[in-house]
């Protein structure tokens, strides 16, 4: 049993959460960083959630591409990061939706350079796998199938929920010691709006 | 605590305040770059308070700077003063802070080339490189460990399972799994130490051995360590068998796996931070610059607040010093300070508080000396004598009432003008004064006494005039105060009181004898001439006889004048028809005049009321007028006497004007003056008492009499008598009377 989409695109919750960074970016590194390009912002296509044996799954595809900086970057020994947040809220008429369940799954994506195989490295349960390249590590991180979110149990039946599905970029370096300067480099993180879906169990 | 006090304290803490959040924004963005782990998240609103600090501190140093160039341009005091020392403080903060930036940023730049220079980098290549060669030469002992064991699997492939153990056990894999070249496992024989569960061929292995190429990659672990894949394709072993696969997994050793992950971690973390060089240098520099701007800003809104402190003294000096110029001597400044121009505040405070004190007791010196002058001025206009000072230039300084009265001029109106030119007639009596007192002082007399005749027309006065210097620079006078009195009268009152005391004499002494001359010649006369016998003798008896009796008679009349004007009658005022006494007295005189062919018109006001006089006297006043006309005329052949009267005004008093005019000879030019006195005369006959008596019976009454000559020839005599007396009634007492009480 599948459910389909009952919207494609919805407005953001809440203030993007690089917004002011990327104002103070602006004002700061005014004729010092200029001409900085923008990375493609990731988009969630195919987004689907099924039930499977009272689990509910969400299949989705990332297109992702990354810009040459970016690539830069992540070759140079930079790990990239790519979180799926996933939320589910019951609609209430007259307060705020309340929040049913929200998880995140993450991702890490680093070069290792002795072995010259990219690690795709699952933060959740610590599975990790290496590709050739790094777009073999991309499209396997962009595939999600059958990724369990919910439970069905936990939705009460003539309720209507909605979940909602977006993907984070974000670079981060293996010690911390440096992490501060990213928000110097980081011209390449970026978010998919939210894909969001109705359950009515 | 006064109201600029506190603002002044608000002031301070708000930049004390202020200045110390700056400090710590600064301390935490030097700490983000030295301590990441804490402050990396903070360091984008440390960033950003750095930020708004500057924006704040240009904000108050752009409003400072516009209101000192907005003070340039309105010329404000103290504000180029202020515009200097800002320029001055500013440049010696600048130059310095500038310097420092620059070697700072020199300095950061190529300390951090440093750190990745091109040796550092080749070494790490090289370990690289070492450490890949090393395993590589296990990844290919094992692909030919993997080669070799499925050319002999393909070539007895009914034993597959037990010779896949056999295999596994001999070339110490971690697991050897034999599947098809689409991905199913086939066989798989793992140790004990691993997963139940096998190991998948992954997609991109049978991609490669489905095109006939063996397979071998190293691939680290999760928990760490390495495991070298391999992979080949097995030879089929009949003809139609579906293509296999057999994959390989082999442990590398630990030591080696250890070594291998340090040099990854090193090469890793060289590669992170040669990326982020150029943020890391881009960070420091902003972080440098940001300090530069908040140390230059703060340096130049120092400047303009330590020159604003310096100059607000010297400003307040100077509106103090302006304001006391134009006067304000409450001008108090702030003591701000207890250092020197602390000491310069108090001075002029004290200086302006001393000025104060002087000023009113200037003002007061001034009030009482204004008090003094005006007194003297009351005084002065009370007097009856005249006071006339002068510049040393002979122009007026002052002058009273008096003195104007004196001379005939409102001298009081001429003040500023020179002396000379007072008076509207050239050979008038101020103008005669005038000259008369200058040639004395040219003269090189300076204090003087003197007494003056001055004559103009009919108008004689007799002056008595001191001259004394007034006190000037050095030897000079600063000018003449001139003191001069009308003494005219007063010698007449002298005159009159001596010729009165000569006639109560002349009654008392001449008189008494007169009778018995009279008596003893016409006894003489009656004894002596009825004896005589010679015509001759008796005709002298008796003429000479004759002649001692009408001699004595005539001295009789002459005694009897003088008694008459040294009598001082008591005036007996009533209210008297004036022009039906006119009228009465004329005609007694018509029948005489008639005789000398005199004729005597009178002209009589019909508005004219009745007088309070004393009618005897006023009739001694006619009489005397006409019997001194009809005298004049005597021997002149036809002749003519009018008699006028009239009411008339004498300034603000109205008064009865009675004029008795004849056509005479008039009086003698330079005799004018003297009619009135006692003995005066021009004619052969008379006692010269007549309008000597007329003048006191005028003075008498308050009047004013003048006498004068015609312009067709002959005299005028101009009597005044007030018309005030009317209220008093007929018993009132005279003016004479009243003027011998007020005396």
């Amino acid at each position: 049993m599948r459910y389909s989409l009952s919207a494609t695109v919805s407005k953001p919750p809440c203030l993007a959460r690089r917004t002011w960074q990327a104002a103070v970016c602006v004002i700061a590194t005014f004729g010092v960083f200029g001409g900085v390009a923008r990375a493609e912002t990731p988009v969630l296509r195919e987004v689907a959630v099924g039930l499977d044996e009272g689990v509910y799954t969400l299949d989705a595809r990332l297109d992702l591409a990354l810009s040459d900086s970016a690539r830069k970057a992540v070759e140079s020994g930079l790990t990239l990061r790519l979180d799926y947040e996933i939320v589910v809220d019951r609609e209430r008429r007259y307060l705020p939706d309340a929040q049913v369940a929200a998880l995140a799954q993450r991702y890490e994506v680093s070069y290792h350079a002795l072995s010259q195989r990219w690690l795709v490295r699952n933060l959740n349960t610590g599975e990790q796998h290496d590709y050739g390249s790094l777009d073999m590590a991309l499209a396997r991180l962009g595939e999600i199938r059958d990724l369990p979110i919910l439970d069905a149990a936990l939705l009460s039946p003539g309720l209507v929920y909605f979940g909602r599905v977006r993907a984070v970029l974000d670079l981060s370096t293996a010690p911390d010691a440096f992490g501060w300067l990213l928000f110097w480099a980081d011209d390449w993180s970026g978010e998919s709006e939210w894909e969001s879906w109705t359950l009515r169990p | 605590m006064d109201a600029p006090t506190l603002r002044r304290a608000a002031s301070a803490v708000t930049v004390g305040i202020g200045g110390l959040l700056w400090l710590a924004a600064i301390l935490f963005m030097a700490q983000t770059a030295q301590n990441s782990d804490q402050f990396s998240r903070l360091h984008p609103w440390i960033l950003m308070v750095n930020i708004a600090g500057l924006a704040v501190l240009v904000g108050l140093l752009g409003a400072k700077l516009a209101q000192l160039i907005r003070d340039w341009r309105g010329h404000v005091i103290g504000s180029r003063l202020k515009a200097r020392m800002v320029w001055i403080f500013g440049v010696l903060a600048t130059l310095p802070i500038l310097l420092v930036y620059f070697f700072a940023v020199q300095f950061l730049n190529r300390g951090i080339d440093s750190w990745f220079n091109v040796e550092i980098r080749s070494s790490l290549d090289d370990a690289l490189v070492l450490s890949r060669s090393a395993l590589e030469v296990r990844m290919r002992e094992h692909l030919a460990d993997t080669a070799a064991a499925a050319d002999e699997l393909g070539a007895s492939a009914a034993t597959m399972p037990g010779l896949l153990e056999t295999y596994r056990r001999q070339l110490g894999a971690v697991e050897l799994t034999v599947a098809t070249d689409a991905g199913a496992i086939i066989a798989v024989s793992k140790g004990l130490s691993a997963d139940i569960v096998p190991e998948d061929v992954p997609g991109e292995v049978l991609l490669q051995v489905r095109q006939g190429q063996p397979f071998v990659s190293l691939e680290p672990q999760p928990e760490g360590g390495y495991l070298i894949r391999t992979a080949v394709p097995i030879a089929a072993g009949l003809p139609g068998q579906e293509r296999m696969v057999l994959q390989g997994l082999y442990p590398v050793a630990e030591r080696l796996g250890a070594l291998a992950d340090t040099v990854q971690a090193a090469y890793k973390q060289f590669g992170e931070k040669d990326y982020l060089r150029r943020p890391l240098k881009a960070s420091f520099i902003l972080t440098l610059t940001v300090v530069l701007l908040l140390s230059l800003l703060a340096a130049w809104y120092g400047a303009i607040f330590t020159a604003q402190r310096l100059v607000q003294p010297i400003q307040d000096l100077v509106q103090g010093t302006r304001a006391v110029a134009q006067g304000d001597l409450d001008t108090r400044l702030p003591l701000t300070s207890h250092d020197e121009m602390g000491f310069l505040v108090h001075s002029f405070n004290d200086m302006t508080r001393r000025l104060r004190r002087a000023r009113e007791e200037s003002r007061s010196a001034q009030q009482a000396a204004e008090t003094e002058r005006a007194n003297l001025a009351v005084i002065l206009a009370r007097l009856s004598t005249g006071v006339i000072s002068l510049e040393r230039d002979w122009r007026i300084r002052t002058a009273n009432r008096a003195a104007g009265m004196i001379l005939g001029d409102d001298v009081e109106a001429r003040v500023g003008a020179a002396f000379d030119s007072v008076g509207t007639e050239p050979q008038g009596i101020a103008r005669q004064f005038a000259g008369a007192c200058r040639q004395r002082l040219e003269a090189g007399v300076i204090e003087w006494r003197e007494q003056f005749t001055l004559q103009a027309g009919t108008v004689r006065r007799i002056v008595m005039c001191a001259c004394t210097p007034l006190p000037g620079e050095g030897e000079e006078p600063g000018g003449y105060v001139l003191v001069f009195d009308d003494i005219t009268a007063l010698l007449r009152t002298q005159r009159e009181a001596a010729w009165g005391e000569v006639a109560r004499r002349l009654a008392h002494e001449i008189k008494n004898p007169l009778t018995p001359i009279r008596l003893s010649a016409e006894r003489i006369r009656h004894r002596l001439l009825p004896a005589m016998h010679d015509p001759k003798d008796a005709q002298v008896l008796e003429r000479s006889t004759e002649t001692i009796v009408q001699q004595v008679e005539a001295m009789k009349e002459m005694v009897n004048a003088f008694s008459e004007y040294a009598r001082a009658p008591r005036l007996e005022m009533t209210a008297v028809d004036l022009n039906r006494m006119v009228v009465e007295v004329t005609d007694l005189y018509r029948a005489q005049g008639a005789a000398r062919n005199v004729r005597l018109k009178v002209d009589l006001d019909p508005a004219l009321d009745v007088v309070v006089v004393d009618p005897g006297r006023l009739r001694q006043l006619l009489n005397n007028l006409l019997i001194n006309s009809v005298e004049a005329l005597e021997g002149q052949g036809a002749g003519s006497i009018s008699v006028t009267t009239r009411r008339a005004l004498r300034g603000e008093a109205e008064v009865v004007e009675i004029a008795v005019e004849d056509d005479g000879p008039g009086f003698q030019r330079e005799m004018i003056g003297q009619v009135f006195e006692p003995y005066v005369t021009t004619k052969a006959k008379g006692t010269g008492l007549g309008l000597a008596i007329v003048r006191r019976i005028v003075e008498e009454h308050g009047g004013h009499i003048e006498a004068d000559n015609r312009p067709g020839g002959g005299a005028r005599v101009c009597v005044d008598l007030p018309l005030h007396h009317q209220a008093d009634g007929a018993h009132g007492r005279g003016p004479s009377e009243q003027r011998r009480e007020r005396a």
